[in-house]
């Protein structure tokens, strides 16, 4: 089983925002049709979420949850290409331990605290959120500042992270980072 | 000998009349020779009460042997927590004034003030109690998460559903918890990560429900009118 690779993306906070008002909207109001439409839905998983009772139902289920799995597929698709553009992908499977663990970050508290922010999953929209992943996000001016911080600490630091690091400061606006989208 | 008779038994809730002729005397005999101010008996001493649960209470109550949960109540209740409230509310419901103004300071303490209305509402049918504990909540600053819940519980489909919704992008764990246990959805599973949240909140709301809602609602209403 290969591990996951961390990506960094650069985040549209406006766009995510609307299209989880326009989600949560019409999850409330039960529009199935217009839920299938959103999410670019093909006949068959339209059908699908016309079946259930509501089409709340269907978005409580299981990631892995064989009916609903190609749906939560779609709906992150629609966020990425809505709010999401791709800055970096790391080849490194270390990276995720490296970036919680190694103790030279780790004795700085002011990069301790802002990598565990970016690397919190609970911050992220709930279908942005999937079991055993590692994603969160940071605005504009954390992100310029832990890419500083980890800068000034560059040569103790292993390969993977300074490209991490290289990668978050030579990027514009917030960054969101998921290890599976 | 049933369940309830033999839990009696281990309390030694057991009365005189209906203890065996060849069995230990009822410890609670000795309530008899001591009077309350005002005239009111003491309530019945409990031996072994202390390491009684609130199942315990439930139960005694469930059998019509009310001052036998008070007892029970008395004995387990550390001043704080569901305990307190629910001593406060029988003692209310027997209108055992002197016991319900030594109490009522310890469930106006009670933290957080929005979570005792919403369990209590969580207890009731729909209607204007419950609406009005919920607004209780609400002004308390009862959080969305737990708003969205007992949105969650409505016996209107519509509310249900928008509760729901809510739930899921407040807490999304606790939404499938809520849907799979509350609501019996067949194919959503209750997240493992959520459980604890989901327990603290339901227990208290379950216990209240079989305790009495309304002697839960009484007390509130008392605790909300002023100081005692």
């Amino acid at each position: 089983m290969t591990r996951p690779l961390l990506s960094i993306y650069r985040l549209d906070r406006d766009k995510l925002h609307e299209l989880s008002n326009q989600l949560r909207q019409l999850l409330a109001v039960d529009d199935r049709a217009a839920l299938s439409t959103l999410l670019g839905l093909g006949e068959e998983l339209a059908r699908r979420l016309a079946s259930e009772r509501w089409a709340v139902a269907m978005m409580l289920r299981a990631d892995d949850d064989p009916q609903a799995s190609p749906i939560f597929a779609s709906l992150r698709r629609i966020a990425k290409r809505a709010a999401l553009e791709h800055v970096w992908t790391s080849e490194s499977p270390a990276l995720e331990g490296r970036l919680r663990a190694y103790d030279v970050l780790r004795e700085e508290k002011d990069v301790a605290d802002a990598l565990d922010r970016l690397l919190e999953p609970s911050r992220l929209p709930w279908f942005l959120q999937r079991p055993g992943s590692t994603g969160g996000w940071l605005d504009d001016a954390q992100r310029g500042t832990l890419a500083e911080r980890m800068h000034s600490l560059g040569p103790a630091l292993p390969d993977e992270v300074n490209g991490f690091a290289e990668a978050l400061g030579g990027m514009d606006g917030d960054a969101l980072i998921h290890d599976r989208l | 000998m049933g369940f309830f008779d033999r839990a009696k038994a281990v309390l030694g809730l057991q009365k005189a009349g209906r203890a065996s002729g060849s069995g230990p005397a009822p410890r609670a005999t000795r309530a008899d020779d001591r009077k309350k101010k005002g005239g009111r008996p003491p309530l019945p001493d409990v031996a072994g009460a202390a390491s009684a649960t609130i199942e315990d209470v439930l139960t005694a109550r469930a059998a019509g042997s009310f001052d036998e949960a008070r007892a029970i109540l008395a004995a387990i209740d550390k001043g704080q927590g569901l305990r307190t409230i629910l001593r406060a509310a029988a003692a209310l419901e027997a209108k055992d004034e002197e016991e319900v103004s030594k109490l009522l300071p310890l469930v106006r303490k009670d933290s957080p003030a929005w979570q005792l209305r919403l369990q209590a509402a969580a207890a009731l049918e729909k209607g204007k109690e419950r609406d009005d504990l919920v607004a209780r909540a609400k002004k308390l600053g009862a959080p969305a998460w737990s708003m969205a819940w007992i949105a969650a519980l409505s016996s209107n489909e519509a509310e249900q559903r928008a509760g729901l919704v809510d739930l899921l992008f407040e807490d999304a764990g606790l939404a499938r918890t809520v849907a799979a246990r509350d609501l019996a959805f067949a194919d959503v599973k209750p997240d493992n990560d959520a459980v604890r949240r989901y327990a603290a909140f339901a227990h208290g709301r379950d216990v209240i429900r079989r305790f009495g809602p309304a002697q839960v609602v009484a007390l509130l209403a008392r605790v909300d009118s002023g100081p005692a």
